[in-house]
């Protein structure tokens, strides 16, 4: 109990004696933090998007005439990758017609006969889907033609699949780049400190009681970064949301408060283990190596 | 707290030999000067008990530790039970003297009530309480000698190591630090101390142990100074 008072006290002393690094160090983690709570929003925001146009994006199905549309709709269904299905009679696409068109729909049935065909409408679970749904429509026996916008479901497809990977790498380098920073202060630290280690360690300091002021230290820091970073995240976002629905009111933003609590508990969780890991790798490093014997 | 060095030897990469096959035996509560010259290997002996330094080739034993083959965290419990008089002082510039002896007794995790009572007295003993608020470079270098051996000796020790404790000090100041070392000594203390002080040496006689080129060439009861250099 009194070593872990001692390292929180000393810990608590190594950032005050050290002032303008640790204040430095805050900044620079609260900087690495942000970037990296930002760029989690952005890649959900991205995916937000992405997800809602890929639940606007459909397949049209139209059916060989005298098809029986319901058989047609059964079959489609068990199709892999298809969410849902609707089928559209004719009457319902001319009612489709006539509520874009207006009254030039009236043309139509100058022709006596209703000549729309009866159609399935497909949903998809995701854009990369819609191709390959579409070859498997081709086989279906009822099936005449398909209409789907592949172009948009290519580009949807390579967009999330970037920002997918746009976002891992980030992530990581930013987690790297907070790593390393609160590495070289908790070394810097230490080596500020190597003549009291030598002593501490020469009358009967074991390793965990001179490593754990540093680790404190480390984690302090590190978790006051994250902390600073969830705030400022949090009433920047919101700022930001505000002023880009106004700028972009057809594009979906996350307005959740839920999701950015998520994010900001996720950013401390995140400093709180990068700055005891980095800690812990710097103080033992030192430690191994003042502790060897010549 | 005995000592028993067999056969030992320790080569300093790529070939210095700082100590070359010693045989050296300290009982408990003995009190042993270790002479010699500079760079004769008396540093690097006492070095050698507190494993700072692994010899290259045969056994030390103290109070019945294996040095070899003790484990880091053994090693650590064991340097409670010494008290070591550095040289150089290595006081902690930045703690005040009560803070430097504190620390000690904050390692080994005792209550703060116990820590202030240790050192209050052992600040007593040395004869620097007054001084308890400075920080050692406000102390004179008497006072930081004291402080040092009031740090060594907190814990209560079996074993004092004193790297030349009384050196760049006045011969008056020099007795006092040494009137204290042999009082820890007659409470049953093992004392080693290595010293260039022939005052001290011939006034206060005591076995004594003289290195030249890493060989114990010299081992007395009640010996004097004179240094023989393997002659």
């Amino acid at each position: 109990m009194a070593a872990v008072r001692y390292a929180c006290r000393d810990g608590w002393r190594l950032i005050v004696r050290h002032w303008g690094m640790s204040l430095l160090t805050v900044f620079t983690a609260m900087s690495v933090f942000f970037i990296i709570g930002a760029s989690t929003l952005f890649v959900l925001n991205v995916r937000n998007i992405v997800s809602s146009l890929e639940n606007q994006l459909t397949i049209q199905a139209y059916l060989k005439p005298k098809a029986d549309i319901a058989a047609a709709e059964k079959a489609i269904k068990a199709l892999p990758y298809v969410k849902e299905t609707k089928a559209i009679t004719k009457d319902m696409a001319l009612e489709r017609l006539r509520s874009r068109i207006g009254e030039q729909a009236k043309a139509v049935m100058l022709l006596g006969e209703n000549p729309l065909p009866e159609s399935i409408e497909i949903k998809v679970r995701k854009a990369s889907e819609v191709a390959e749904t579409a070859r498997l429509l081709v086989a279906v026996p009822e099936v005449e033609d398909i209409v789907y916008a592949g172009r948009v479901a290519e580009k949807l497809t390579r967009v999330s699949g970037f920002v997918e990977k746009f976002s891992i790498v980030m992530l990581l380098v930013a987690i790297a780049a907070s790593g390393v920073v609160l590495f070289n202060t908790i070394r810097i630290s230490v080596y500020s400190r190597a003549e009291e280690i030598g002593v501490m360690m020469m009358v009967g300091a074991t390793s965990t009681y001179v490593a754990l002021p540093f680790v404190i230290q480390g984690f302090i820091l590190g978790l006051a970064g994250a902390l600073l970073a969830s705030v400022m995240l949090c009433g920047t976002y919101y700022a930001a949301v505000t002023r880009l629905k106004d700028m972009l009111p057809f594009l979906p933003f996350i307005e959740s408060t839920r999701l950015t609590g998520k994010l900001a508990f996720m950013l401390v969780c995140c400093g709180a283990t990068v700055s005891l890991i980095s800690s812990l790798m710097a103080v033992e490093k030192f430690i191994r190596k003042a502790s060897r014997p010549l | 707290m005995d000592i028993k060095f067999s056969g030992v030897t320790k080569i300093f990469e790529p070939d210095i030999i700082a100590l070359e096959d010693i045989y050296l035996q300290v009982d408990k509560g003995e009190f042993v000067y270790l002479v010699g010259e500079t760079g004769s290997g008396k540093t690097t002996l006492m070095r050698c008990i507190t494993r700072e330094v692994v010899p290259t080739r045969g056994q030390i034993s103290v109070g019945g530790n294996l040095l070899r083959k003790i484990n880091r965290f053994d090693l650590a419990l064991f340097r409670r039970d010494i008290g070591v008089v550095f040289q150089s002082f290595l006081l902690l510039p930045n703690l005040t003297a009560f803070e430097n002896v504190a620390f000690v007794l904050e390692v080994m995790g005792l209550p703060p009530k116990e820590i202030s009572e240790r050192v209050s007295e052992v600040l007593k003993l040395v004869g620097i309480w007054r001084r308890r608020n400075l920080y050692p470079p406000q102390l004179s270098g008497g006072e930081q000698q004291r402080l040092a051996i009031a740090r060594a000796i907190v814990n209560g020790p079996s074993l004092l190591i004193a790297d030349e404790p009384t050196g760049n000090l006045d011969t008056h100041t020099a007795d006092e630090i040494m009137q204290l070392i042999l009082g820890i000594n007659a409470a049953g203390t093992t004392v080693l101390m290595a010293t260039h002080n022939q005052y001290l040496v011939d006034t206060y006689r005591h076995r004594v142990v003289e290195i030249h080129r890493g060989r114990v060439v010299r081992d007395e009861e009640q010996g004097r100074y004179e240094l023989n250099g393997g002659c």
